[in-house]
Formats: C-alpha cells, sequence, structure tokens
C-alpha cells in the first residue's frame, strides 16, 4: 500500500479540480489523479497543430460560477475571461441576424427583420431576467429529496414554492413554459421570425439528443441564457489563453492550498473495504488509500468500471444503466491561414469576434435532428463557430486563425459503419456546410482536428460523447441527478462521492458540482473512520 | 344565486352532459344546448353510409370514472358496453403478431414467442402502472389548485394525494418524476426489448397528441391515459350500438334529474354585460338569458368566436391564443363487403375472437416516429399510424348481414397542410389508410364499399373542435393539471363572471372518463351556491 491522503479526487477536470480546492482549503490532504497528461478534461487546451492552441471541447465559459471564482481567487491564479461579443447567423440567401451585447443595437438589427419581434425582444429580454434570478440559486443548491419529510429538504421545497409565489403572475407562466415546453413552441409564441427562432432555439438543444420541437428542451435554453460573467446576464467570453487556462488557474488555486495533483494516472479501480471507499488501484497496479474518494467522472466509468457489480446494490446499478448519456455532437477544429470570408457580410469585422451560428431556420435545426434520431450524423448539421485567436491572439501564430465548431448532431450509435470509417466523412461535411456561407474555408485550412463522439469518449473519458456527462433532459436534472435518491453527490457505498458534471446542476463550466460536492463531503467528514486526519 | 336559477350549456358533449347531470341533482335548472341533431360532440353513432352505423369519432370508452356511472345509475338504463379480449391485436407486417388481454399473465404468454425477458418484464410492467395510476385517478378528479391562496380543500386534496404518493414508496415516487417528462421511446426500452411491444405501449404515449414517441413528456400522456385505465394498452370497450349509445344514455340520465336538453340550437353568441354573463344567443337570435353559462366546447371557440373579444383580459387572451390545439389525428370509417383476413391470423374463428378489440398499426418505434417525422413538416404520414376497430363483430346491428365496419384513428395528419388543403387531400388520406391496412389484411381494399374520411378540417367544421383537436388541446406537460387550459385559469372558472368551462380543455381533458365535467361541476356549484 502506496501513501495515504484523507482524499482522492478521481479526474483533473475543471470539476474534480473545484472539488480538491475546496477539499484542501478545509485542511484536507488531497490528491487529484488525472489520466491523461494534461488538466482540465474537457476543459482542456492543447497545442494540436505547431503554434495554434487548441481548446478542444469546451470552448467558450459563462456559467462559471462567480462563489468559486471569488473564493479560489482566480484572476491571481491566470483567470482571464474575455468577452464574446453576440451571434452572428448567416443565411442561405445572403442575408444575416447579427445580434450583439449591445441591446439597442440587436433591438435595430432585429427591426431589419420584423418590427413587431424587434419589441417582442425587448419585452423577452425583460422577461428572462427573473427567470434566471429565479433559477440561479438552484445552481448552487443541494438537492432536495421530495421523497424524506425531513426539515431540511422541506425548508428547501418551501423555499422554492414560497419563491414562486413570489413571482409575478406572467413570470410564473413563463417559468412553468420553461421548465416544460419544447424551445420552439416557446419561441414561437414571443417571436415571427424563422431564423431569429432558429438562432436562440440552438442553445436549448446543445447537449441532448432532443430536436428543438421536443419538450424539455425550453429549460436548455435557459440553462444556456443564464450565463453570467462578473455579474453581467447572458455574456460569454473565452478565457485568455484558451479553455484550459480555467482548469490551470483552479489547478493552480488548488496546489497553493495544499492538494497534489498527478497526471497520467489512470484510475483501475475504487477499492472498498466493507461497503466503505477506501482508496484506488491505479493501472500501473499503484495503490493509493484515502478515507474519501471522489469521482468527478461520470456514473458509467465510476460505478461500472470501477467498481464490481457485487459491490453495488442492484436497483442502483439498475438507474445507472437507465442513466441516458448518448452524445449528439461532435467538434471540429481548423488550422486557418486566414479568416472565413463569409458572403453575406464579406470581409473581416466584429461579426467574426462572437460566436457564428450555422442555424438559418427551424425545420433546418429540425432536420439536422430527424437524420440523428436514425443513426446519421445531420447531413446538414446546426455548427456553432467561434474564431478565439481574433480575441486572443495568443492562441494561433500571427495572422493565423484558430477556428473551433461545435457540431450537432452526431449520434454515438450510428446505424451504418463505425465513428473511424466516418470520420473524415462527417469532418468534410462540416467543412461543405461552411463552405456554403465562406466559400474560402477550403482554401485556408491548414489543420484539421476532427472529434467524433468515439473520440470525445476514447480521449476525454466522455461516455457516449456527452459533453455534459448526461443529457440535460428533464428526468435527469436537480433531485433525479444523475441517479433518483442518489443527487446529493452521495453513493451507495460510503466515503465514495460524486462531484463531476454527472450530478446536479449538471454540464458546462460551472463548478457548482464540484464546490457542492466538498461541502457535502466535508459536512459528512464526521462519518469518516477514525484514521480519519482532519485538521479542521 | 338561489338554487333553481338556469344554467346554460354551450355544446352537448360527454362532458356538458355529466356537468349538467350533477348541476340539476344540486337543484340547478340546467339546460344543455347542442348544435347538432343529437347530443354527443365526439361521442356519437352516425350512419355514414347506408344501412352502416359507425362510431363516427371516438370509437372506445375511456372507461367513464367509475363514480360517475354510479351516481347517474346507468345500469338502470339499456346500454351495454362490450368489452372484447384480446383489447388489442398488433400485428406486424411479416405476419406475427401480439394479443393484449385483459389478463397480463395470458399476454406474457404471448409475448414469450418474441421474448422471454419482456414476458416476464409486462406483468411487472403492469403492476407498476396498476399502482401509480391509484394516485394519478386521485390527481385527476381533484380540482387544481390555486396557487396564491390556496383553499382549506385545496390542501386536503394535496394532503390526500401527497399520502397517496408516499404510498408509492421511494423508488415509486421518483418513477413517478423520472417517467412523467420522459420520451415514451425511453420509457419502454427501460422494460422491454421487443420492438412491437414497445411500439404498442409507445402509442398510448402519442395518440391524439402531436407528439413522436422520441418527444419527451409524452410518457406523461401516457401515465395520464392510465390514470383512466392502467392497463398498458388501455380501454378496448364500447356500448352497443356505438358510442352514440352511451351519450344518450348519459342524457336520459341528465333529464331524469331535471336537465333540459335542445337539439339543434346552435350558441352563436354569449352576451355578457359588466363582465358577466347576460344571456347566449342562438344561431336563429332567440335570445336565452342565463345566470351561469358553461362551455363544453373547447378554449379558443368559447374565447374567440362565442364572446366579443374586447370584453377580454388582453393577458388572459394572449394565454388561450398561445394554448397549443392543432390537432393530427383524422377518422376514417369503412363500409366493408365482409371480413378482412389479417396474414396474421389462421383461422376465421381466431379472428372473429381476436379482432373484435382494437388493432394496432405501427410495427415499431421508428415507424411511429417517422410517421410524426412528417407532420412535422405539414404533410401526411405516408405510412401513418392507426388505432382500428371492428365494432361489427361484437354488434353486427351496425351493418348489413356479414357485412362489416371498420373505424379508423390515422395519425398523423395536420391541421395545417405545406401543400394543398384536405379538401384536396382527402382521398389521399383514405387511400393511404387502406394501402397501409393493406399490408397487414391484403384483400382488405377488395371488401371496401363505401368511406367517409373526417379529415382535421372536418373535426373543426362538423364537429367544433377548434384546429380539429380531439382533446380540445394538447395533452403536453405545460397544458396540464394547473395549466388546462391556462395558468391561474385551470379551476373551470373564467375570467367572465358566471362563465365556466368544463369541456376536455380544462384538468385533466384524458379522452372519454368524464372527469373533466364531474370535476367542472363540483367547482361550478361551490361559486353559485
Amino acid at each position: 500500500m502506496g501513501q495515504h491522503y484523507d482524499a482522492i479526487v478521481i479526474g483533473g477536470g475543471h470539476n474534480g479540480l473545484v472539488n480538491a480546492a475546496y477539499l484542501a482549503k478545509a485542511g484536507k490532504k488531497v490528491v487529484v489523479l488525472e489520466r491523461r497528461q494534461v488538466l482540465g478534461g474537457a476543459a482542456v487546451t492543447e497545442e494540436i497543430f505547431p503554434g495554434f492552441l487548441f481548446s478542444e471541447c469546451s470552448y467558450v465559459v459563462s456559467l462559471l460560477r462567480p462563489e468559486i471564482i471569488r473564493e479560489l481567487d482566480l484572476p491571481r491564479h491566470g483567470l482571464e475571461i474575455l468577452p464574446l461579443d453576440g451571434t452572428f447567423t448567416p443565411m442561405p440567401h445572403g442575408d444575416y441576424l447579427w445580434r450583439v451585447n449591445d441591446h439597442a443595437k440587436t433591438i435595430r438589427e432585429i427591426r431589419r427583420h420584423s418590427r413587431v419581434d424587434a419589441e417582442a425582444y425587448e419585452e423577452f429580454s425583460k422577461m428572462m431576467v427573473p427567470m434566471c434570478r429565479f433559477v440561479k440559486p438552484i445552481l448552487s443548491m443541494i438537492p432536495p429529496d421530495p421523497t424524506t419529510l425531513n426539515p431540511r429538504d422541506l425548508k428547501q421545497f418551501h423555499f422554492l414554492l414560497q419563491r414562486f409565489r413570489e413571482l409575478s403572475s406572467d413570470e410564473r407562466y413563463t417559468l412553468v413554459q420553461l421548465m416544460t415546453m419544447s424551445s420552439a413552441d416557446f419561441l414561437d409564441q414571443w417571436f415571427e421570425t424563422d431564423v431569429l427562432k432558429a438562432t436562440m432555439s440552438a442553445s436549448g438543444i446543445i447537449g441532448t439528443f432532443l430536436g428543438i420541437r421536443s419538450p424539455g428542451t425550453a429549460y436548455v435554453l435557459l440553462h444556456h441564457y443564464m450565463g453570467e460573467i462578473d455579474g453581467a446576464f447572458r455574456s460569454w467570453g473565452f478565457s485568455r489563453g484558451g479553455t484550459g487556462a480555467i482548469s490551470n488557474s483552479i489547478a493552480s488555486a488548488a496546489r497553493e492550498l495544499g492538494a497534489e495533483i498527478r497526471t497520467k494516472a489512470p484510475v483501475a479501480k475504487i477499492l472498498t473495504k466493507n461497503g466503505r471507499a477506501c482508496g484506488v488501484v491505479l493501472q500501473s497496479g499503484e495503490e493509493i488509500s484515502a478515507d474519501v474518494v471522489s469521482s468527478s467522472v461520470d456514473p458509467h466509468l465510476t460505478f461500472e468500471n470501477f467498481l464490481e457489480p457485487s459491490e453495488l446494490p442492484s436497483d442502483f446499478l439498475e438507474s445507472v444503466r437507465h442513466y441516458k448519456f448518448r452524445g449528439s455532437s461532435g467538434k471540429v477544429n481548423l488550422a486557418l491561414d486566414s479568416l472565413p470570408n463569409f458572403k453575406c457580410l464579406p470581409g473581416p469585422g466584429a461579426h467574426l469576434r462572437g460566436a457564428i451560428s450555422i442555424s438559418p431556420g427551424m425545420d433546418y435545426m429540425e432536420r439536422a435532428y430527424d437524420d440523428a434520431k436514425y443513426g446519421h450524423y445531420s447531413r446538414r448539421p446546426y455548427i456553432d463557430m467561434v474564431i478565439p485567436s481574433l480575441t486572443d491572439p495568443s492562441v494561433a501564430p500571427p495572422g493565423k486563425h484558430f477556428l473551433s465548431c461545435f457540431v450537432q448532431y452526431a449520434p454515438y450509435k450510428l446505424a451504418e459503419g463505425t465513428w473511424d470509417e466516418q470520420r473524415e466523412a462527417f469532418g468534410n461535411n462540416v467543412i461543405e456546410t461552411i463552405a456554403e456561407y465562406a466559400p474560402n474555408i477550403k482554401d485556408i485550412i491548414i489543420g484539421k482536428q476532427v472529434l467524433t463522439p468515439l473520440d470525445l469518449e476514447r480521449e476525454f473519458g466522455l461516455t457516449q460523447g456527452n459533453i455534459f456527462q448526461g443529457e440535460l433532459s428533464l428526468e435527469q436534472l436537480f433531485f433525479l441527478r444523475p441517479v433518483a435518491g442518489w443527487a446529493y453527490y452521495r453513493t451507495p457505498i460510503e466515503n465514495l462521492y460524486m462531484c463531476g458534471s454527472a450530478t446536479h446542476p449538471g454540464g458546462g463550466i460551472m463548478g457548482a458540482n464540484g464546490r457542492l460536492a466538498s461541502q457535502v463531503i466535508l459536512k459528512n467528514w464526521k462519518s469518516v473512520p477514525f484514521r480519519s486526519k482532519a485538521v479542521n | 344565486m338561489p338554487l333553481g336559477q338556469r344554467v346554460v350549456f354551450v355544446g352537448g358533449g360527454h362532458n356538458a352532459l355529466i356537468a349538467a347531470f350533477y348541476l340539476a341533482k344540486g337543484g340547478f335548472k340546467p339546460l344543455v344546448l347542442e348544435r347538432r341533431e343529437m347530443v354527443g360532440g365526439g361521442a356519437i353513432t352516425e350512419e355514414f353510409y347506408p344501412g352502416f352505423r359507425a362510431s363516427t369519432l371516438a370509437h372506445t370508452v375511456g372507461p367513464l370514472r367509475s363514480d360517475i356511472v354510479r351516481d347517474m345509475q346507468l345500469h338502470r338504463f339499456s346500454c351495454e358496453i362490450l368489452s372484447p379480449d384480446p383489447r388489442v391485436f398488433a400485428p406486424t407486417p411479416e405476419g406475427r403478431a401480439l394479443f393484449f388481454h385483459s389478463d397480463a399473465g395470458k399476454t406474457a404468454a404471448g409475448i414469450a414467442n418474441f421474448s422471454q425477458k419482456d414476458a416476464a418484464k409486462y406483468t411487472e410492467f403492469a403492476e407498476s402502472l396498476e399502482s401509480i395510476s391509484e394516485v394519478l385517478t386521485q390527481l385527476t378528479s381533484i380540482t387544481p389548485p390555486a396557487i396564491d391562496k390556496p383553499s382549506p380543500e385545496d390542501f386536503w386534496n394535496l394532503f390526500k394525494t401527497g399520502r397517496g404518493v408516499r404510498r408509492l414508496g421511494k423508488a415509486g415516487i421518483f418513477n413517478l418524476f423520472r417517467w412523467a417528462p420522459m420520451a415514451v421511446a425511453d420509457f419502454v426500452a427501460e422494460f422491454f426489448e421487443t420492438e412491437l411491444l414497445r411500439a404498442v405501449i409507445a402509442a398510448r404515449g402519442i395518440f391524439g397528441n402531436a407528439l413522436g414517441p422520441w418527444s419527451a413528456g409524452s410518457t406523461a400522456v401516457l401515465l395520464l391515459r392510465a390514470a383512466a385505465d392502467p392497463h398498458p394498452v388501455g380501454s378496448a370497450s364500447f356500448p352497443r350500438g356505438g358510442l352514440g349509445s352511451l351519450t344518450r344514455v348519459l342524457a336520459e340520465s341528465a333529464k331524469g334529474v331535471g336537465a333540459e336538453i335542445r337539439t339543434d340550437a346552435e350558441v352563436a353568441q354569449i352576451h355578457i354585460k359588466n363582465g358577466a354573463v347576460a344571456a347566449v344567443v342562438l344561431k336563429d337570435g332567440e335570445e336565452i338569458s342565463a345566470e351561469a353559462v358553461v362551455s363544453d366546447v373547447d378554449p379558443k371557440r368559447t374565447f374567440f368566436h362565442l364572446i366579443d373579444p374586447s370584453q377580454l383580459d388582453p393577458v388572459f387572451a394572449t394565454r388561450i391564443k398561445n394554448f397549443r390545439a392543432k390537432g393530427n389525428v383524422a377518422k376514417v370509417n369503412l363500409a366493408l363487403g365482409g371480413l378482412p383476413s389479417f396474414s396474421a391470423l389462421e383461422s376465421n374463428e381466431q379472428a372473429l375472437r381476436v379482432l373484435s378489440g382494437r388493432i394496432h398499426i405501427g410495427p415499431d418505434i421508428d415507424y411511429l416516429e417517422r410517421a410524426f417525422d412528417d407532420s412535422k413538416y405539414g404533410d401526411l404520414s405516408r405510412a401513418p399510424y392507426l388505432d382500428v376497430t371492428i365494432p361489427t363483430i361484437l354488434d353486427p346491428a351496425l351493418a348489413p348481414d356479414g357485412k362489416h365496419v371498420l373505424s379508423v384513428y390515422v395519425q398523423f395528419a395536420p391541421y395545417k397542410l405545406k401543400e394543398g388543403n384536405w379538401v384536396s387531400r382527402r382521398r389521399d388520406l383514405g387511400l393511404t389508410v387502406i394501402n397501409t391496412l393493406g399490408t397487414y389484411a391484403p384483400n382488405l381494399s377488395s371488401l371496401v364499399e363505401g368511406m367517409q374520411v373526417i379529415t382535421p378540417e372536418d373535426l373543426e367544421t362538423c364537429y367544433g373542435f377548434t384546429g380539429g383537436h380531439i382533446f380540445h388541446g394538447e395533452l403536453t406537460l405545460d397544458q396540464l393539471f394547473t395549466m388546462r387550459p391556462v395558468l391561474d385559469w385551470a379551476r373551470y372558472k373564467t375570467p367572465i363572471r358566471g362563465l365556466f368551462l368544463c369541456g376536455s380543455g380544462t384538468h385533466p381533458g384524458n379522452g372519454l372518463t368524464g372527469a373533466s365535467g364531474a370535476n367542472a361541476a363540483r367547482e361550478i356549484i361551490r361559486e353559485l351556491r
């Protein structure tokens, strides 16, 4: 048996690091075990082509909890968020829709498409503020258990009910709709402009295997709408040096607080002694013992790979098997010799500095989904592009650029062939799609990285390639995430905890999961056996 | 208001008849005004072709809530309910088939031919549905609580429901939370591996709605239907003489306790004086004063066609406007020269037995989903999902000797077509159905003597379902319980004093159960007393 720790954190993604940082902050002796040679999990930046720093998976930040930035003093550790201004949606017939953070400007732009919608957009923006206000505290809340009558849980439900009743009738009406409707139906009530609805509804499907017309997507819309940077609502941004810089700043904070971080240390098994987690075995065979094991990887890996079925209650295992991943998206990262040139708005300009969304119409989005339902990647996918190198030159050589393309849909399970056979075709299809709007794209590519759902699984340990460690569908949220009855970061195995995106409040670079998990772990520390060296 | 005063019902559907019964019993003088020559609304029997009668629209009962049957003493009237077994026969194009009997064990035996695993699971599934349905039945029979000022009764109801829920146990409660928002395709996949079995059960979650099996929230619809009948595939029973004889009996029962019913009396307008109903005006100009008006027609018709819109609070009007009620269902009734022979059945004897219930056409989940896909883009399903009955097997009187009636629910047929209109596509729709059925019963087309096609447009114009929606509005999560028809107005009252709703557009609105009518009556009586 090697050395002994108070806590082992499996996985060096942003949540694992946040979790470790807070445990270390509480004086625990913590080690983070990361499988890969780089930290960050899906919030990672690597030099794939010389001079090009690719944020391979996650490419924008928005939901990173302000309290974490504060409490871990991340700016001092190098975190710097650069604003991402607006969303540019090119349209096939040569027009475009360009929304920016400057509200008045956006309203003028929308008026170009429809006066009615311009007015509705004002209303809509006003209405979304109380909606986000309502949901935000839930993001920083340990989900209550609806099946018990214990005061703590009842208090929380009462708190939610009270806040709901404090809303105005209109606010309630909208909130209930956001929680239950499809983003398409929801937006249909507000707007008439097809492209506006399409590009807005897009954020409702990210990370889910749902179409914009499927109920439940309105919530995901809200989830992404809640973006906040320095207290400014729904603003998205880049991290200087790429998304990986966020993870690195958290890692640096964790180290400073005394946490030990090991890379190239893939875990093979979680060790248990009569129903209690007591350490892990690395693939190298090295054993590390600890009082607490906190897993930031998804339930499938944690419970089906690192543990024996015999170690878990069968009904729990059953629920883990029912937990839905089914990745629906891929990533195409391009190293560009120069900037893409859009037919509808030629030349370089501010429109390239924000998100560029290929979502020209509602039917376009829905048809993209139809392909995926039957096991094919979308012939014409929804693509969310950003060019970080315009805002942060440090990620590409001078004059050259990094184009990051998030692509949906790309179903993990293909009807025909394997992803290894279809990777090339998938990548080319994405480039073809972009070329319809920016024909020069084909000539300026000097490097191409295509990540299929299978690659996300293999490379980054995202089971079935789901970027959120499990679908953000209503039945997998709040007190149902990841497993009903076990949504409180605890597991049937004592001293084994979950702290990844598969827990409440879900995916995105929030860190809330890791932070909330640390609270639960520390609260239960007393229940840790005699050998605990708790120093607080 | 003093008792003995007149309450006028707009529309004579089953919910109106039931509500009228309870009001009459409560000492009021209900007057039901039905536009057509017969009461029943969507539950009627008509001669659709010389000598052939069918339940033109609804072809099976919910069934009615037992307390309603008891209160209205329906047993005292001549209305025999035929309950075929098997309830559902589900063939595949390859000539295999599943039979769903009332007895789970018997059904499981048949499922075993497809999968031992599923056979074992089926009974477990039937049981969990059974236990959950108890709670749901309770939910469907209460009035949705007021959010701002819950009444003591609301608390009592919630408490009772809460107790019922807790009886499900931890696992049961979580299942309820988890299942409701799920896609029904995921739901059935958690239990079964056989595609056909999955499809038959999943179909219940999409019936009547603009949902495919992969649409999240479709499980909620299935559970709602399960509240009426917990059997995995639902009810297949229908009254002798068609649904019309049931509503006729409801009418008799209501009359028996003093309700007045007038047919051929189309309400053209509801008069409102300073925020309260004053009278209803019939098409022929006759004005009938009323202290209270109860509308059994859908919310959109009630507020946008029968009322001067300027009388409506704009916020409320917007919400009603947003109430999603675009139908996706059509009905086709065929007059057949003989019994079609299904390739999945050997003998005629077997046929007579197993075809007497519902016939499910939709062999796998993808089939149902593709049927839905077409409708999303405003087209009729090329291969539609069909819910079929041949009532004449148990009730020969509906057709001439030896001949048969085949009545088909067709999904999906969108109210708004992208190309053409329903006048030009009507034939198209009929042929699609005959061809689709042809793959399972090759000799069908040769048997067809007459055909009635009821398009979503007909559902609106002839039967008064605005938007052609048989449930008066989508049964999706955002339009259920406290949100049906709209938030703040889910308690059968409306912003207009003395105007109430009692139709399927109110909670629970889950088919022919009478729950909406009975719940409404309870609230109306409380209000008027």
